[in-house]
């Protein structure tokens, strides 16, 4: 593809790169731009506006309290929401404007870990981690037992792969949804709250882990949480307080 | 009055808005379908197996049980109401037109419904709930091909079969009922046979298909129509089965309109 006329980014630069079957985006474009977004549902504030740059190979902490908007964040990336003004720009591509199928296409090229875990309760562990590498690639089955069985081990979850959601600790749960978020290899992750229940140290693995792609490049990640604890934000590179709308820089 | 008709046209609204949606869930479920990539197809195979397992395979004892029972029943009843007018001749369009040919898709049709329906809305709802299916469209996987096209696929397949098991048993389970009223196995055979043609496979399979659809089509869509919460999930159930079942009657209905 080609994507459609009005979904073009206006401020991008226009030579686009392949990203998936049907997908293109922009080269040389932020892997995740907010401009000018309403995230409280406030159209009579032009005031209180949410503008981020999620550069390259960045860790990006948005930390912010329940009723500040931190929780859009997530599903604005996904194209699961649209912004209500402004605009949400991923690799360039205004998500939010892609035809429904485009839009499935290019999903797959982002990883996203939503608030709880998302995984499916009737699949096991190992079953919620093969399922994008079944569904989303042309792989072939033995491909695809390769790549699961990487994904197993690099987050140790091979011991506990046939048990289902419900059996595995809270843990092994987010380990086991943030393996599946990396496993098409995304040059961005989105994680919502995935720090919730963790301990300082698990979280910290988690992150080290989410934060670098398969030929060991840094991948682009955008976190959100409530707070972040210090060992956490020594593997961020910033750190953003959203409040009441507006985002804030924060001293790391 | 005024308020009458309004509410009226309201519920008439609402029932065509439904269908609407409904029709739009079904062309997106076959548009999906082209969308499958290899190991996806491996994926929905799996899917659609287990849920053959579950609508048919573990269906098969209660179905033929009551495929048995009824024609029992019916044709017992039948030769003693037929022997008292000299009409036992006319039981064969009795066993077919009324066993083979309505009563068997309509109540094959009904335990489905009532065994997989339920479980199909439940879980699609519980799907939604859990955020499932918002994870499914965050991974580009399309829920209507993970979760609603195999259950479609699997309703059809598994209506159409049980309904040939109904018909096998009812024919068997009938000849008991005629055995038990004095008549002999060859008069039994020649008199269903001079009635059962190949109109009767047909249509036992086109009302597997429009069945086995609605079945899967309406709680599906009931199904994943939740919003709200949990609360919302018995709610789902409901509409479904009920909407199913008045779907299933209303399809029965063309058929005799149409087929006969």
């Amino acid at each position: 593809m080609t994507i459609p006329p009005t979904a073009r980014a206006s401020r991008a630069p226009s030579a686009s790169v392949v990203l998936g079957p049907g997908v293109a985006a922009i080269e040389g474009a932020p892997p995740l731009v907010y401009r000018d977004v309403d995230l409280l549902g406030r159209p009579d504030r032009p005031d209180r506006r949410f503008t981020l740059v999620v550069p390259a190979e960045a860790v990006v902490a948005v930390i912010g309290e329940e009723e500040s908007g931190v929780e859009a964040l997530g599903r604005l990336a996904l194209g699961l929401d649209a912004p209500a003004t402004g605009a949400v720009e991923v690799f360039g591509v205004p998500i939010a404007a892609l035809p429904y199928a485009q839009l499935l296409v290019f999903r797959r090229r982002l990883g996203y870990l939503p608030q709880g875990d998302g995984l499916l309760q009737n699949l096991s562990l190992r079953d919620n981690v093969a399922l994008p590498v079944r569904f989303a690639t042309d792989h072939r089955l033995r491909e695809v037992d390769t790549r699961v069985a990487q994904l197993l081990d690099d987050f140790r979850l091979r011991a506990i792969a046939t048990l289902r959601p419900a059996q595995a600790n809270e843990e092994d749960r987010r380990r086991a949804a943030v393996a599946r978020s990396v496993a098409l290899d995304p040059r961005l992750v989105v994680l919502e709250l995935p720090f919730v229940g963790l301990s300082s140290r698990a979280a910290t693995d988690l992150l080290d882990k989410v934060s670098h792609r398969d030929d060991g490049s840094r991948r682009a990640v955008l976190l959100t949480s409530r707070d972040l604890s210090p060992s956490v934000r020594t593997l961020v590179t910033s750190v953003v307080r959203v409040v009441d709308g507006v985002a804030t820089d924060e001293t790391k | 009055m005024t308020a009458a008709v309004a509410a009226i046209g309201r519920s008439g609204a609402r029932q065509l808005s439904v269908l609407g949606g409904l029709a739009r869930f079904v062309v997106r479920t076959v548009q999906a379908s082209t969308r499958l990539t290899r190991a996806g197809r491996w994926v929905m195979l799996r899917v659609l197996l287990s849920q053959i397992r579950f609508t048919a395979l573990q269906a098969i004892g209660l179905v033929a049980f009551l495929a048995a029972i009824l024609a029992f029943l019916v044709i017992s009843q039948s030769i003693r109401q037929l022997g008292r007018f000299g009409a036992v001749n006319n039981l064969g369009t009795i066993m077919v037109v009324a066993v083979i040919r309505e009563l068997g898709p309509l109540l094959t049709a009904l335990i489905v419904v009532s065994r997989s329906g339920t479980a199909i809305a439940a879980e699609m709802a519980t799907n939604r709930v859990m955020g499932e299916v918002t994870a499914l469209e965050a991974m580009g996987i399309d829920p209507y091909i993970y979760l609603v096209l195999p259950r479609m696929l699997g309703a059809i397949v598994s209506v159409a079969t049980l309904m040939v098991v109904f018909d096998a048993v009812a024919l068997l389970g009938g000849f008991v009922g005629a055995a038990t009223n004095g008549m002999s196995f060859t008069a039994y055979t020649a008199i269903v046979l001079r009635t059962l043609s190949a109109k009767d496979i047909w249509l036992t399979l086109a009302k597997g298909l429009f069945f086995g659809s609605a079945v899967a089509a309406f709680c599906s869509y009931h199904g994943l129509a939740v919003k709200a919460g949990p609360t919302e999930i018995p709610q789902a159930v409901t509409r479904g089965v009920v909407s199913t079942i008045v779907a299933i009657f209303i399809l029965s209905a063309l058929f005799v309109a149409v087929a006969t």
